[in-house]
């Protein structure tokens, strides 16, 4: 039996005669074992003031009320009331308390309350916006929850312009009553704020407005996420006590203004034909039948997928509906033109030698399945012009709604003359043609990339004219991304962006009457 | 470019189906002090059922995806003790069915210093103790985020280390290794559903996951011949994500155990042909593959 005297190191290696680099190459290594991932979020956001108060903000033209006025919010109880100062002295003290998970909340939403809802309902898209998925091993489609909704490009336009316009409407409503009653702010009365404040009177509470406006629409959308949604108002509201910016009486008046401006808005969507989007009388294969157009779209699909509410052409515009109805594209070239032809071989072409750099712009503007859609896409973009201009929670609202009612009326016509025509993406007719992104189950005519994109610009760089060039570059590049892609044709794009520009132009046509300077 | 891939097309042409020995970057055989050797080696893989998670599932919408490598291997002994290694492959891949398009390019080039620290002997037999350490990182900017690519485009650094048994033609290695992945940047803002997220809009960033890999080796090397039999096993050290929509997929938690066997045939002094299979046993968020490969290695 060998004895460990035996076991003999027949050599000590010349390589690393050093003790300093073993003990080096020793801790590496034990360095390597205990790395973690870096965490990717937002990091600190700097905080400031917004840039404006907007005084005469009450008297903005409203977009679901007849006016501000239409909605009376009772007076509040003056400033030297004892119920009043009852509620001054309990936020004085919660000031004076440390808890780190307020501190969290009051941070959190100190962002922005309009622009945390919209961040909530893009990622509430991005959950709800699936397809189902097919697994060939078991013949069987991964089981969903049948009762979720499917948050496609159609459902989520609508949800962002219900939100944005319930948001707004009940901060005009605000507005209004906050000068007109000018309950000093909270800072005006020696309580230093957590965070910066904008100086507008604190009665209402913006915030809890908008808590009570975003969580009532979303709660319409989702209800299945009831829970996370209410949390998320009651933190909201919440957080502006802890902050030091309102006291209780404030929210309250706030959260029932915007329940009345939110019953509005919930009577408008049940009324706007969305119900009937998803084609429950099965009238899509007259439809196709009669379709102007010599052949027709199918799926591409294994196993083939049924398109994604095809009648949502139909549902009620934001803007004026005949206006919105002219500005549809003409009739796509046949696939028998020469136009079409040459169209068709330039996607082709495309395909055959993509760049890397056109892949990049084809993936970065994909917004496909489980993404906050194109649309979201353009509120994520407008989340930074508004902060970079540090608009106010009334400001904010006015661009989103601007913005998202753009998004609807230009998804609905694009909608229309899908389901009007059903042009065929381009691989359905050169299988050839290979696509850097999965093919959105709907016909080609007219790209939603495009009309989307277009309306989007129209309507950022009215609001933020020093930002024009970069929207602009932004703009091109989303709407030649599905051409890159290999998923559309350059005249669906160009009549696309046509129609989005003309959907922009009402927006900003309604701009520039809307009050607001 | 073109040209010496061309010259390699050629040489694979007349040594198809050839493969290097080592499976795995790193085996447990020193160089020896100023030798060289290059080995250029040929595989292909294809699965038509991959892992989403753990959950077997196949796509008709991908079909069967092949892919084809070859593989440029060089050793060189630095001293008796210390060997450089450096890899470099250059990938296809496609997928039968659907329409993403196929992928190919050079793929990430590897380089690793192997370090024999300590032999013992143990009567007739010998233990060496083994540590390397290695780093790759992409050759180009190819595309990864899609279900048709040809790596992570992370540039990794990979520590392990080894025992190696040898009596007679007998031998075991058996060695541990941590790949440490860094983040990389995909071509898209990451906006996928996660409660954990506290923003919504990541960025362009993501964090792939860094794997852990055990590896045992065993077989036979006289002058004639070298033959052995392997298991690997990668595991995910961090959390990752599971292959979905909107998942990007970098960020996949990739884990595998795979099985194969090697043989080497030198044919004649400083040249010799060698063959490679494996399979896949088990997979998390990777393709259930088989693999072939063959090719020659030269001696300098």
């Amino acid at each position: 039996m060998p004895s460990t005297a035996a076991i003999v190191n027949i050599r000590m290696t010349n390589f690393f005669r050093i003790t300093g680099l073993r003990i080096a190459l020793s801790v590496s290594l034990l360095w390597l074992a205990g790395c973690k991932e870096n965490v990717i979020d937002e990091g600190i956001l700097p905080f400031t003031e917004p840039a404006t108060v907007d005084a005469e903000g009450g008297t903005w033209r409203t977009i679901l009320l007849p006016s501000a006025a239409t909605i009376t919010v009772p007076a509040p109880t003056a400033i030297t009331s004892d119920a009043y100062q009852s509620e001054l002295s309990s936020v004085k003290n919660g000031l004076l308390s440390v808890d780190p998970a307020q501190n969290t909340a009051v941070t959190y939403w100190a962002l922005g309350g309009v622009l945390r809802w919209n961040q909530i309902a893009r990622q509430l898209v991005a959950k709800y916006n699936t397809a189902p998925i097919y697994n060939d091993v078991t013949g069987q489609y991964l089981t969903t929850d049948p009762n979720a909704p499917v948050a496609s490009l159609p459902f989520a336009t609508r949800l962002y312009a219900l939100l944005s316009a319930t948001q707004y409407d009940a901060l005009v409503v605000a507005w209004r009553a906050k000068y007109q009653y000018n309950r000093p702010s909270l800072s005006r009365q020696n309580i230093v704020a957590r965070v910066p404040l904008a100086d507008v009177p604190s009665y209402p509470s913006e915030d809890a407005a908008i808590a009570e406006a975003s969580a009532q629409i979303l709660l319409y959308f989702f209800p299945n996420e009831a829970p996370f949604i209410q949390q998320k108002a009651n933190e909201h509201k919440q957080s502006r006590l802890w902050a030091g910016a309102s006291v209780a009486s404030d929210v309250k008046a706030g959260e029932a203004l915007a329940a009345q401006v939110a019953q509005v808005a919930l009577t408008r969507a049940r009324s706007d034909r969305f119900a009937l989007a998803a084609d429950p009388a099965n009238t899509l294969p007259a439809l196709l039948a009669k379709a102007p157009y010599d052949t027709k779209w199918t799926s591409l699909d294994a196993p083939v997928r049924a398109p994604i509410l095809p009648l949502a052409g139909r549902v009620k515009s934001w803007f004026d509906s005949t206006a919105v109805a002219r500005t549809a594209p003409a009739a796509p070239p046949l696939t028998t033109t020469p136009a079409f032809q040459t169209a068709l071989a330039e996607v082709r072409t495309l395909s055959d030698a993509r760049t890397r750099e056109q892949w990049r712009a084809a993936d970065y503007w994909n917004d496909g399945l489980a993404t906050y859609t194109i649309a979201g896409h353009w509120n994520l973009i407008a989340e930074d012009l508004i902060r970079q201009e540090r608009q106010n929670e009334l400001r904010t609202a006015r661009t989103y709604a601007l913005l998202n009612r753009a998004l609807h009326d230009a998804t609905t016509v694009c909608w229309q003359t899908k389901y009007t025509y059903f042009v065929p993406r381009p691989p359905q007719l050169d299988s050839q043609i290979k696509t850097s992104v999965l093919i959105p189950n709907t016909p080609a005519y007219v790209s939603e990339h495009a009309t989307n994109s277009a309306a989007a610009a129209t309507v950022l760089t009215y609001l933020f004219p020093g930002e024009t060039t970069a929207l602009t570059k932004q703009r091109d590049e989303a709407v030649l991304s599905p051409l890159y892609a290999g998923t559309q044709y350059r005249f669906s794009i160009d009549a696309g962006a046509q129609t989005g520009t003309a959907i922009g132009t009402l927006a900003t046509t309604w701009a520039k009457a809307d009050g607001a300077k | 470019m073109q040209q010496p891939i061309r010259i390699i097309t050629l040489l694979l042409s007349l040594f198809l189906y050839q493969s290097v020995r080592a499976q795995g970057l790193i085996d447990g055989f020193m160089k020896g002090d100023r030798k060289a050797s290059l080995a250029v080696s040929y595989a292909q893989e294809s699965f038509d059922t991959y892992y989403r998670g753990t959950t077997p599932f196949r796509d008709p919408n991908l079909g069967t995806v092949t892919t084809q490598s070859v593989n440029l291997y060089g050793t060189y002994g630095l001293g008796y003790d210390m060997d450089l290694i450096v890899a470099a492959p250059y990938v296809r891949t496609e997928a039968s069915a659907g329409h993403w398009p196929k992928q190919e390019g050079f793929q990430d080039i590897s380089a690793a210093l192997r370090w024999e620290a300590y032999d013992y002997k143990l009567g007739k037999a010998r233990l060496s103790w083994l540590f390397s350490v290695g780093y790759s990182i992409p050759l180009q900017n190819y595309v990864i985020d899609a279900p048709v690519a040809i790596g992570h485009g992370s540039r990794n650094l990979d520590g392990r280390t080894m025992l190696h048994f040898k009596a007679g033609a007998f031998f075991l290695t058996g060695q541990f290794g941590y790949i440490r992945r860094g983040p990389v940047a995909l071509d898209r803002i990451v906006n996928y559903y996660d409660p954990s997220q506290a923003n919504p809009n990541s960025g362009m960033k993501a964090n792939v996951p860094d794997v852990t890999e055990a590896i045992v080796r065993t077989g036979f090397t006289t002058k004639h011949f070298y033959i052995d039999g392997w298991v690997q096993q990668q595991t995910p050290y961090n959390s990752g994500t599971d292959i979905g929509p909107g998942i990007p997929y970098p960020t996949n938690a990739i884990g595998f155990r795979r099985a194969g066997a090697t043989l080497y045939i030198p044919l004649v002094k400083k040249f010799g042909l060698n063959a490679g299979y494996s399979t896949t046993l088990s997979g998390q968020n990777i393709g259930n593959a088989t693999r072939f490969s063959g090719g020659f290695v030269i001696g300098i």
